[in-house]
């Protein structure tokens, strides 16, 4: 039992190592600069982001229904002009046709639940998975005590038919 | 652990369990509650921010190869209609605005009436109206910027705006003479209110 906790003991510091390496990993990961875009790749990337209003599931990128297209040369419109950065541009297009046009929900107001929802799932789950698991190993640990034997030998004698070993 | 231990905790047990599937059966309900509220489809299809608001720019040329610019416009009342020529619901609502269009003549104030071109070619929209009437002025839209700018998806859409050129009013889908006759009634009493 000593030897166990002493071993987890030193395991900390190199699962610790791991979980920094981790997140600096993914923040450098995530803040990387690709360079300045073109203004096709500007396009292409705004309208990868961006539902097709009349279409299931596809993005305007790729559909070419008739409002796909229009929100397609929109975009392109307002690229070439550069007077909007591609957060407003796809803002512009939200306030038009509504938060259904985003293909990436915002993390704002009701719409941060379908962001929030799946990470606290995921924390309660692993959360109760831990304290199942703790009590299980608590629980296997327990002796039985006299009175534990005793109250099961009685029972049993209670129900002869049932003939299950005493466990010892 | 004796006999009343054991009964205490699987009594323990049982109350969690009861309390866990509770809790679970609460958060089901309320996504369903949820879900039931929200049903975005109705909730955008009468509404746009642009009412209330002051309408897009909009600059293009007619089937008759005019300029039309909307902020011209100013001082009349006027509707748009995004058509399509083989849209159903567009070819079904056809006379009735051929309805209401003749009875804007001696309307007052009379409102101005365009059809939007929406993803269609001129020859095609010409020959419908050869074929169905419909004597009023039809803008292109052949790069769905007029479109975009109302967050218009599908046809028929007809739109009100008013003589300060502020959007009034948005109808999705097929409309009526008799709709198209209340509703302007409405907005024109409540717009001499202001």
């Amino acid at each position: 039992m000593e030897r166990s906790r002493s071993s987890r003991l030193k395991s900390w510091p190199m699962w610790m190592l791991m979980g920094v390496v981790t997140v600096c990993l993914l923040a450098i990961g995530a803040g990387r600069d690709g360079g300045p875009l073109t203004q096709q790749e500007r396009i292409d990337s705004i309208t990868k982001r961006l539902a097709c209003p009349t279409c299931d599931g596809e993005s305007v990128f790729v559909s070419q229904a008739s409002a796909a297209v229009n929100i397609k040369n929109e975009v392109a419109r307002q690229v070439a002009t550069g007077q909007r950065d591609d957060e407003e541009i796809v803002a512009f297009i939200e306030e038009r046709f509504g938060g259904r046009v985003l293909l990436v929900p915002r993390a704002t107001g009701f719409d941060s639940l379908v962001w929030v929802l799946p990470v606290t799932v995921l924390v309660c789950s692993v959360a109760g998975l831990a304290a199942t698991f703790r009590r299980w190993r608590r629980e296997q640990g327990l002796v039985p005590s006299d009175d534990d034997r005793a109250l099961v030998a009685r029972l049993l004698a209670e129900d002869p038919e049932d003939n299950d070993e005493v466990p010892r | 652990m004796n006999e009343e231990s054991v009964l205490e905790s699987a009594s323990v047990h049982g109350h969690r369990s009861s309390l866990i599937a509770t809790a679970v059966g609460i958060i089901v309900a309320l996504f369903f509650v949820v879900l039931v509220v929200s049903s975005p489809e109705d909730r955008e299809s009468a509404t746009s921010p642009l009412l209330g608001n002051p309408a897009p720019v909009v600059k293009s040329t007619t089937l008759d190869d005019k300029q039309f610019e909307l902020s011209r416009r100013r001082g009349s009342w006027v509707m748009f209609n995004f058509f399509n020529s083989t849209c159903v619901p567009c070819r079904q609502e056809h006379p009735e605005l051929v309805a209401f269009h003749a009875a804007q003549a001696t309307a007052e104030p009379p409102t101005e009436l365009y059809s939007i071109i929406n993803d269609d070619s001129d020859n095609a929209v010409r020959a419908f109206f050869e074929a169905n009437d419909g004597d009023w002025t039809k803008v292109r839209d052949d790069d769905g910027s007029i479109a975009v700018a109302f967050g218009v998806a599908k046809v028929p859409e007809t739109w009100i705006i008013d003589p300060n050129g502020y959007v009034r009013l948005r109808f999705i889908g097929a409309v009526t003479k008799g709709l198209l006759d209340e509703k302007l009634a409405e907005l024109q009493a409540a717009f001499e209110g202001m």
